[in-house]
């Protein structure tokens, strides 16, 4: 025990002693332990954060494709949809007892490169993100008026927009657009508060403002004279005759699986119903792999900043020969002379371990409201999980492997050790 | 050979032998020479000086009576003790219990206070750390101040001492916890005369307070006159 405590104690000052030295090393090993836990941490924080995209949500409802397609249309506005659903299937789907909500999404404007929504109150009443978060309006009221827009937190904040403003928007999709609904310009009667999902990067109309749009547009491109204007479209009654997609909650999530084998198997229209969390879950394993090889890199870096320790502790080594010279004519044995590399390794280790848990916490904390502001990325402040620890832990543990090179050095030297240091006769 | 006594060592107490050794020869690896060593006999609390030219092994010899490597052949007993039958770590502890050492230079462990320095053996050994009186660090103070280490060095690092002050911390490490056996290489040779002849006479004569004996290698054989025993080592033939 005295030993140990000897040990410990002579690895400590000589730490201190070669602080100046070795305080880069333990720089490059707590930066590389930093990006390694890093990017253990935010997989799992970004991986939260995706499949909380959407939640509460028992099914997804649109035309017959692959459940990739129509979670990426419906959810996180990528591509586009095959067909359209009849609004007779919609009205038979609403009259299902077994279906508690349902929130009609059509889909196929964009403004300014976001995409448009158009949809109903049940999307402000019944969508759910993150943690069964409803979704909340940070000024203004949902759209009322047919020339009503409630935008997404990020499209407010990146092109700027305020209550009231007015804006016009573009058939199709894509950033550029040359046919515009410049007819019909849209006021901004609500902004939606920040989620840090696709919601905040869209903009959202009612549906019948969707067809009002349209009128006249039935080739694709507007018709001089058969289009409206702003009163005309008001006094007209508009019924879709298609939407793109439904999102469906049940009554009873246990009748999921019975009535997603009965849309699927409906004899109306070919449909494709998904459980949105089975479909966030594949993509994820899709992208997964990248994370992965990510981690997989930092892992290399720390390995290659340890080996880095180990070449400079090898080097000090050649200098420290007048010292294991004393401390072995004191009558300290070889182990206590290995040892004491072995500590001083682990010590540094740890020390990299703490200074990079320091520099992890100061980093998310100053940087997470800055991520959302910006990126729309929410990344929480969190105890560390088990998987972290056991990451942190591996690196003093493996500091412990890679030392025993110079300690099995220093030890067989130890024992072959003369009087006085090597370089007196 | 040439071993000059000025008392006869009293082999007649055998328990109060210091050093015995007899027939002692060493080979170092990869070498086909054979060192021979004259033999030893030193009662506790005798002074033993040991000169003769480089090459003659004077070094190795202090390396077999501290037991940091096994001779290849003879018979080596340090208090009645048999060094050639123990296995290193027994050695290891035999040196740390019962030897002080001075080198020649590079004496300290340089990341240690001078009073760390000196405390160093109490911390390696229970045995000198329990003979260490009244406690281990007043021994040091005692030992340092005695040595004419200022009180404001003791608590410094000690690579900003002098050199003659470095050598005489490592003689406060030498004596704390009286050790029975001082090894001694060329401690002096690094000090002018004041200091040197100040460092010895310090040495021996805290030596002689806690009846340990000293072996003492040095070129300079000025300093025999300070020994009870002096022996040469010369070049084989």
């Amino acid at each position: 025990m005295n030993k140990l405590k000897l040990t410990i104690f002579l690895s400590a000052a000589s730490l201190w002693y070669r602080r100046r030295v070795l305080a880069l090393v333990c720089l490059t090993l707590t930066l590389s332990v930093t990006l390694l836990l890093g990017i253990q941490y935010l997989r799992t924080e970004i991986r939260q954060s995706f499949t909380s995209t959407i939640s509460g949500t028992d099914l997804i409802v649109g035309a017959r494709s692959g459940q990739l397609n129509l979670l990426l249309y419906t959810v996180f506005h990528i591509g586009d949809a095959t067909n359209n659903i009849r609004w007779s299937t919609y009205q038979s789907m609403t009259e299902d007892s077994r279906i508690d909500w349902l929130i009609p999404i059509s889909l196929g404007d964009s403004y300014r490169g976001y995409r448009v929504v158009s949809t109903n109150e049940q999307f402000l009443a019944h969508f759910r993100y993150g943690n069964d978060q409803p979704l909340t309006l940070a000024s203004g009221d949902w759209f009322s008026d047919l020339f009503d827009v409630v935008i997404g937190a990020g499209v407010a904040r990146q092109l700027d927009h305020e209550l009231n403003d007015d804006l016009v928007l573009s058939h199709g999709g894509g950033r550029t657009s040359f046919s515009n609904h410049k007819d019909l310009p849209f006021r901004v009667s609500g902004i939606l508060a920040p989620t840090g999902t696709p919601v905040d990067q869209a903009v959202y109309i009612s549906l019948e403002a969707m067809e009002a749009m349209h009128v006249g547009w039935e080739s694709g491109v507007a018709i001089p004279g058969r289009t409206l204007s702003a009163d005309q479209a008001r006094n007209r009654d508009y019924t879709p005759d298609a939407i793109t997609a439904v999102l469906i909650g049940l009554d009873r999530p246990i009748l999921t699986f019975q009535v997603q084998r009965e849309l699927n198997q409906s004899r109306e229209e070919p449909l494709s119903a998904i459980l949105p969390g089975v479909a966030l879950s594949e993509l994820w394993r899709m992208m997964g792999q990248f994370e992965k090889a990510l981690l997989g890199i930092s892992g290399f870096v720390v390995i290659t900043s340890l080996v880095g320790l180990i070449a400079v502790l090898l080097t000090l080594q050649a200098q420290r020969q007048r010292e294991i010279a004393v401390l072995r004519a004191t009558g300290a044995s070889p182990g206590l002379i290995a040892g004491l590399y072995s500590l001083e390794c682990v010590g540094l280790a740890l020390a990299s371990c703490l200074f990079a848990l320091l520099l992890g916490a100061a980093a998310i904390a100053g940087l997470s409201p800055w991520l959302l502001e910006h990126y729309g990325l929410q990344i929480r402040l969190r105890p560390l999980a088990r998987e972290e620890w056991l990451l942190l832990m591996a690196v003093p543990l493996f500091a412990l492997l890679v030392s025993a090179l110079p300690a099995l050095n220093t030890w067989r030297a130890g024992r072959q050790q003369g009087f006085g240091a090597p370089d007196s006769s | 050979m040439n071993n000059e006594t000025r008392q006869p060592p009293d082999s007649s107490r055998p328990d109060t032998l210091a050093i015995r050794t007899r027939n002692l020869h060493f080979r170092w690896q990869n070498q086909a020479r054979e060192l021979a060593f004259p033999d030893i006999q030193l009662t506790r609390g005798e002074h033993l000086f040991l000169h003769g030219p480089s090459g003659t092994g004077k070094s190795t010899l202090l390396g077999l009576l501290a037991g940091m490597h096994p001779p290849s052949r003879g018979s080596l007993q340090l208090l009645n003790q048999e060094l050639t039958t123990m296995k290193a770590g027994a050695r290891d502890r035999l040196r740390a219990d019962h030897m002080g050492v001075i080198f020649q230079q590079f004496n300290l462990v340089p990341y240690l206070s001078a009073m760390t320095n000196a405390l160093l053996p109490c911390r390696l050994s229970n045995l000198r750390h329990s003979r260490a009186l009244p406690s281990a660090t007043e021994a040091a103070q005692h030992l340092l101040t005695q040595l004419g280490i200022p009180q404001s060095h003791w608590h410094q690092g000690v690579t900003r001492l002098s050199i003659g002050q470095q050598q005489r911390v490592a003689a406060a490490r030498a004596l704390i916890g009286a050790p029975e056996i001082i090894l001694a290489d060329e401690p002096t040779s690094a000090l002018d005369s004041d200091n040197r002849d100040r460092f010895l006479e310090l040495l021996l004569t805290l030596a002689e307070r806690s009846n340990s004996s000293v072996v003492f290698v040095s070129h300079d054989q000025s300093l025999a006159g300070h020994f009870h025993h002096r022996m040469a080592l010369e070049v084989a033939p």
